[in-house]
């Protein structure tokens, strides 16, 4: 089916358009300069008019997300809808079906979802999940954080062993990119330890994480692909860490032209300042003082809002202590020679101080990044919020007279503690586009894809919210802004419609983005002794066994292949 | 006063679940053409019930239901009832009197599982045996019953008062398994005997006049106490729980 689009009122950062009233053509699936015959005609009405939305560091799909729902069937008491015509039944809140997830999605206008983290022996219950979110591309970072292989290579000094390593690995299990969370401290994990910061050796190894960091950014980006490396810092959630964060950053070179070099996500939870709880405070401003003059590294928010949610995490010993914090229910796992992780069930507060501190830090890092390209709107997806939190967060961006009347509902104590109070920057829609999909499409390398912006030629993922830019104060009337963005008039997904008012239109509609280096037969680890060796010495499974099966498990594949410099 | 009679027809068919949050005095009060799902077909009260009215409508106060037949499979009666009397002469079926929060209901034979659970208010009496989670909390949720008073005179399944917050649970026979775990508040008494009682408790006073089975070992013993005829050994815990406050009283238990 072809579609005009009359009226759109439509901003595209890619394409440097800023709110012109104009008419798209959709043909097979993507953008195009001339009329389509018979088309279909969608009438826009002067709405607001952007590229579909991409999320860049989620958890929808995978083991951990599942054990939460065991866990928690109490959160399938809400968010509950009968089955209606099209759409099936769904529950659940901070961690609702796949189905949940994707349609909701869909009525916030977004088409492209990144899975934040995947350990690669559990890769197949994550794309079987991906194959029932049916409105959404997925992408899937594949964890990189206790790799011995890897490890051993990079502690070598063999950097083109660890990328034919990491090669081989995200071609098994089918992954997008490389996800590092927490550094090497699932291997301390392993051992009842964490890691302390980046610059101490870990036993048995004698390799930092600094190295460790180092090694895989310079492997990545020696295989080029599209997505840099996806850093969780160490020392996450605990008070004083946004040293160990910048000295990360400090560890990052300016080595790809087309994006940055190194992805920090959740940075809310990285910026604490302080030497313990009693003297908790924000350091959003170095933080982001530092981001603003290395363009190589992007980060998104993290933000956290209050309310129910579920954490989930490969970072183990993290959720061990926030389980001991909360003395509620613990889950955690640990996967073989590749990583962790670790779920429990949290209530952010708004009486509590440090949850009041935490919700402001997000919200700095997002108004002191000078370059929105550089700062994405997240919540990381249950751990700081559930997703369809991202409207009221767009609206505490655009408005600075929300974000006070909600400050005056915080603890008291979080003004001597915070800078939020002063800073009057009220994001513009450009802005909050690029926050929402266009930066998201660049930190991802989607640009190329065709994912993240309306040009001639692009995917034609088109979210149309009602709301009119140019009649619209977002500072004053913030309720309305928030209200647009929680329901779209319609979701367009490669030419698909998928979603129109709040009545799901399509199903099935899913690919998955994965990635293949073209690596030089001296580097296919698939003969490599060692390597077969580690899977029939340590491994729970054969090699031949170990790599996700294309056909039967990823409903589309859409298969990447890289150039590589090994 | 109305009272509505409900008269379950022969010819339904015992195997099939009703699912009949419908039978309240709140919504009976006011109107009795309502509908029930039977298995998976939708269909009128009347076609299920023979239903008799006596009475003018004054409000869910003053409304009392009447439930005639062997009722074992229909579901959820007396579901968020606020005020009002419900009286069934014979067996219930699952998640009778959930969530309640005032009026009474009163079962003359058996209850199913999950009778009375998460209610706010309100009394329940069951004459006969009542099943799994009596008196207990939703899967994974952190309170169960806040209030009200809950009677078996017969004995009850496992998990019986799990997580309970508040009100008093009473049972006359024995429990099963795990009663009482994770309690955090209100009273809990059964006279007969049962099994591995309290687990994880935090706070709240339960008391087993019978014996003890397999009784958990993080329970500390401060003293002993003569209640009602009963000598009775008290113990605080569940030492598990970092402050526990609760109290456990048995009247003769054996180590797990």
């Amino acid at each position: 089916m072809d579609y005009i689009v009359k009226n759109a009122w439509v901003i595209d950062p890619v394409n440097k358009i800023s709110g012109e009233k104009m008419d798209l053509y959709v043909s097979n699936g993507r953008i195009t300069d001339e009329e389509p015959k018979g088309a279909e005609i969608i009438d826009a009405g002067g709405c607001l008019t952007l590229p579909g939305g991409i999320d860049s560091h989620t958890h929808i799909c995978g083991t951990k997300v599942n054990f939460g729902r065991y866990m928690s069937p109490e959160d399938m008491r809400a968010g509950r809808a009968p089955r209606r015509k099209g759409m099936r039944a769904v529950s659940g809140y901070s961690i609702p079906t796949t189905y949940g997830n994707s349609y909701r999605y869909a009525l916030m206008g977004y088409t492209t979802l990144t899975e934040g983290a995947m350990a690669p022996l559990e890769a197949r219950h994550t794309h079987e999940e991906f194959r029932s979110t049916p409105l959404q591309d997925g992408l899937i970072l594949t964890l990189f954080d206790g790799d011995w292989g890897v490890m051993r290579a990079i502690a070598a000094g063999d950097v083109k062993r660890a990328a034919a390593l990491i090669a081989w690995r995200l071609n098994a299990v089918k992954g997008y990119g490389v996800k590092l969370t927490n550094p090497l401290g699932a291997e301390l994990w392993s051992w009842g330890k964490n890691v302390d910061c980046i610059r101490k050796p870990i036993p048995y190894f004698d390799i930092s994480p600094a190295e460790y960091i180092k090694g895989v950014i310079e492997a990545n980006e020696m295989l080029g692909l599209p997505h840099s490396v996806h850093i969780h810092c160490n020392n996450l959630g605990k008070p004083g860490n946004y040293t160990c964060t910048i000295g990360t950053m400090g560890l990052v070179p300016d080595l790809n032209k087309k994006r940055q070099t190194a992805y920090m996500t959740h940075v809310q939870f990285h910026s604490y300042g302080g030497t313990g709880w009693k003297d908790f405070c924000s350091r959003a401003e170095p933080v982001t003082n530092y981001v603003n003059q290395h363009p190589q590294i992007t980060m998104d928010m993290g933000q956290i809002m209050f309310g129910r949610t579920t954490t989930m995490t490969a970072d183990g010993p993290m959720e061990f202590n926030l389980y001991r914090l909360h003395q509620d229910k613990w889950s955690n796992h640990d996967v073989e020679m590749e990583t962790a992780s670790g779920v429990i069930p949290v209530i952010y507060r708004r009486k509590n101080l440090v949850n009041s501190v935490m919700w402001s830090i997000g919200l700095e890092l997002a108004l002191l990044t000078k370059d929105p390209w550089h700062c994405l709107l997240t919540t990381d997806n249950p751990n700081g919020a559930p997703f369809v939190k991202y409207p009221e967060i767009i609206g505490l961006l655009m408005s600075k007279e929300y974000r006070d009347k909600e400050f005056a509902t915080i603890h008291p104590k979080t003004e001597s503690r915070v800078v939020l109070p002063a800073l009057d920057r009220e994001l513009t829609f450009d802005e909050i586009a690029v926050m929402t999909r266009a930066g998201q499409a660049k930190a991802l390398g989607l640009l190329d894809l065709g994912k993240g912006h309306l040009g001639f030629g692009a995917e034609a993922d088109i979210a149309i919210y009602p709301i009119k830019p140019d009649k619209i104060d977002p500072s004053k009337e913030y309720a309305e802004i928030i209200r647009s963005f929680a329901q779209t008039k319609y979701t367009m997904k490669l030419g698909v419609l998928i979603s129109k008012e709040d009545q799901i239109m399509a199903d099935n509609q899913n690919r998955t983005f994965w990635c293949s280096p073209k690596v030089p037969a001296k580097y296919d680890m698939s003969k490599d002794p060692e390597l077969i060796h580690t899977f029939n010495r340590y491994y729970t499974i054969r090699m031949e066994n170990y790599p996700v099966d294309e056909d039967y498990y990823l409903r589309k594949s859409m298969k990447i292949e890289t150039e590589t410099t090994l | 006063m109305r009272r509505v009679t409900l008269i379950l027809r022969e010819e339904v068919d015992p195997y099939l679940p009703i699912e009949a949050e419908a039978i309240s005095p709140e919504i009976l009060s006011k109107n009795i053409d309502v509908s029930v799902f039977v298995g998976n077909e939708k269909k009128k009260l009347k076609e299920v019930f023979d239903i008799r009215v006596d009475g003018e409508a004054a409000g869910p106060s003053a409304t009392e239901i009447v439930m005639v037949g062997d009722c074992h499979q229909v579901k959820r009666v007396g579901e968020y009832m606020t005020n009002g009397r419900i009286i069934i002469e014979e067996d219930i079926g699952m998640h009778c009197g959930d969530f309640m929060d005032g009026g009474t209901i009163e079962i003359g034979g058996n209850a199913g599982d999950w009778l009375g659970r998460e209610m706010l208010d309100g009394t329940i009496i069951c004459h006969g045996n009542a099943g799994n989670y009596c008196g207990s909390g939703y899967r994974g949720g952190r309170k169960g019953v806040r209030g009200g008073e809950l009677l078996v005179e017969g004995n009850v399944g496992d998990y019986c008062a799990e997580c309970l917050f508040g009100g008093l649970v009473h049972v006359k026979g024995n429990a099963g398994i795990h009663a009482g775990c994770n309690m955090k508040g209100g009273k809990l008494l059964i006279e007969g005997d049962c099994l591995m009682p309290c687990g994880d408790m935090y706070a709240g006073e339960a008391t087993i006049y019978g014996h003890v089975t397999d009784f958990l070992p993080t329970f500390r013993e401060t003293g002993k106490v003569t209640e009602s005829g009963h000598q009775l050994i008290v113990f605080n815990g569940d030492l598990a729980n970092r402050n526990a406050k609760g109290t456990l009283r048995v009247g003769s238990f054996e180590r797990i």
